[in-house]
């Protein structure tokens, strides 16, 4: 079942990724999946309706909640962020006050590499920054502000 | 880290109850060796062995250790 | 998220947390004075100073710093302020004291070996021992030059002289009632002539020359000392010890705080908690003048403190005032650990 719950995610993110321009071959690599699969996703075979069904209703979930789920479902790091970022599209603005002391929790916590540290502090880059929060909740000294643009 | 006595060892000489930087605080005849009744001091002696009273008031210094003849005041 | 590992050994204890990096913080109770500066600049309250009185005094088995492993977030902060390098904060295995861009504190201990003349009254003086000086000395024969040679035949086997000689140069074997062997080593013997005037049959012909025209014999580069003076940094509190009775100027201490230190005396009752714990020997209790007379009830080599508070700290009676009006320290971008920093500071 999540298999194929994971198949319905990929699907919706092969979708976006096509209309965005992207090649069969780099949505396979993006994702993850085989070239053959992918078409097969593509021109809506071998995918059942339920399993589409399911993702897109796992696309309404909140920001925090999609990302958790499809990380939890989705076994390659880079597949999860690829889908984080096709299926969430919403715009975040994050700024890290001076308070941060640099410890590097947010950047153990991200789950989709959003953060760096330079100079002491944590920068977060809000084109990666899916609006998950989970840094902001889980940083000590409460220097992460994330706000919808 | 908390103050503990054994009164079985305790002498009652009392050298903890004069040496104790924070009952002089608390009460200066003390200190004297009058031994005045007095329950807000850290420790005293009382039917000659030692007692504690206000123990909460005890920095963890170590002075009572440090000058106890006989083991019988500690921290632990 | 990856749980912080603490791993606790003896007194001692590591703090661990390995994801995109791995951090390290040990702590090492032996080079630790107790002086809580981890616990104030601590951002997350996860360090408590332990009853350093009691167990600095009373030689209690217990670690002079606690940590909360759960709300220790492993940002190294303790480790740059603290004055005695207890707590070692490492990046990916590396001393956060060799990477940039954390702050560090500076302050150093050296001794110029150039200038050294190995003396050891640093190591002597030093209240932690710290310093260990290895020298090695000259030969004593190249530093005296004479004659001396002993006339078995006119010897009678008395012994005086090698009971006399004050170098151990003499030594007579006994081989049977009558039979002996007798002889001088010449490394040894500083031509003394104790041996000579004592002999009480002359049976022994010595002449020292180093004090007439021997003196050119002997080369001035045969008389030097030679060695290495080693300060060990774990010990090292910066003190100033050293630097105060080396006779030649070899020693250099650059402390990391300054600041006042102050004593009420009226409010001193002289427990002292505090001249046990000062890791520098500035508080000590004066020698009675004459019977019967009490002069101050505690006394200070101020120049010789670090302003680390550990005094302050232990004192029941709140008679110790410490204030730290500088700290010298490395700069950084971060205005979080620059505030942190700041925040030793007292006012």
């Amino acid at each position: 079942m999540p298999k194929h719950i994971a198949s319905g995610l990929k699907y919706l993110a092969a979708l976006e990724l096509v209309r965005d321009g992207y090649s069969q071959k780099q949505i396979s690599k993006m994702l993850n999946v085989n070239k053959s699969t992918l078409s097969h996703y593509l021109n809506g075979r071998n995918i059942s309706l339920g399993s589409i069904e399911i993702a897109e209703i796992v696309r309404e979930f909140s920001p925090r909640d999609f990302l958790v789920f499809t990380d939890a479902i989705i076994e390659d790091k880079e597949a999860t962020k690829t889908i984080v970022k096709t299926c969430l599209v919403n715009k975040y603005s994050v700024e890290v006050k001076d308070s941060c002391i640099g410890c590097g929790i947010c950047v153990d916590t991200c789950l989709i590499d959003a953060i760096v540290l330079d100079d002491l502090k944590a920068h977060i880059d809000s084109d990666i920054c899916c609006g998950c929060r989970i840094c902001a909740e889980k940083c000590p000294t409460n220097s992460i502000n994330i706000l919808e643009e | 880290m908390e103050l503990k006595v054994n009164q079985d060892n305790c002498l009652g000489c009392g050298v903890c109850v004069v040496a104790c930087p924070v009952n002089v605080s608390i009460s200066p005849e003390v200190s004297g060796g009058h031994g005045s009744k007095t329950t807000e001091t850290i420790m005293m002696v009382e039917n000659g062995v030692i007692k504690l009273f206000s123990e909460d008031k005890c920095t963890k210094c170590g002075t009572c250790q440090v000058f106890c003849p006989t083991d019988a005041i500690w921290l632990e | 998220m990856a749980a912080n590992i603490k791993e606790v050994k003896a007194k001692d204890f590591n703090v661990e947390r390995s994801a995109e990096e791995d951090r390290e913080l040990s702590f090492k109770d032996e080079s630790c004075v107790g002086c809580g500066v981890c616990e104030t600049i601590c951002p997350v309250g996860a360090i408590k100073l332990g009853s350093v009185g009691a167990i600095v005094r009373n030689d209690i088995d217990e670690s002079k710093i606690e940590i909360d492993e759960e709300k220790c977030v492993l940002c190294g902060m303790c480790s740059v302020g603290c004055p005695v390098d207890a707590l070692e904060f490492t990046v990916d295995g590396t001393p956060i004291s060799e990477i940039e861009t954390y702050p560090k504190l500076i302050s150093s201990a050296e001794i110029d070996d150039d200038t050294c003349i190995y003396c050891k009254a640093c190591e002597r003086a030093c209240p932690r021992e710290a310093i260990t000086v290895a020298r090695q000395l000259p030969d004593r024969s190249k530093l005296v030059t004479g004659e001396i040679d002993i006339d078995k035949e006119t010897c009678i086997d008395c012994g005086i002289c090698e009971e006399m000689c004050p170098a151990d140069a003499i030594t007579i074997d006994q081989k049977g009632p009558e039979d002996f062997d007798i002889a001088v080593d010449k490394d040894k013997c500083v031509y003394c002539l104790v041996c000579k005037k004592a002999c009480p049959v002359d049976a022994i012909m010595a002449a020292c020359r180093t004090c007439s025209y021997g003196e050119y014999d002997l080369d001035p580069k045969d008389a030097e000392v030679t060695g290495k003076a080693l300060i060990d940094d774990d010990a090292c509190v910066r003190c100033g010890w050293c630097e105060e009775v080396c006779p030649v100027d070899a020693a250099k201490v650059e402390k990391p705080f300054e600041g006042e230190l102050n004593l009420d005396l009226d409010k001193c009752t002289t427990c002292g908690a505090c001249v046990d714990v000062c890791p520098c020997d500035v508080l000590f209790f004066p020698k009675s003048s004459a019977p019967a007379t009490l002069d101050d009830k505690l006394m200070k080599d101020e120049q010789f403190c670090i302003y680390c508070g550990a005094c302050e700290n232990v004192c029941p009676v709140e008679a110790i005032d410490v204030k730290r009006t500088g700290i010298k320290c490395t700069p950084t971008k971060s205005k979080s650990w620059q505030k942190s920093i700041d925040s030793l500071k007292t006012n």
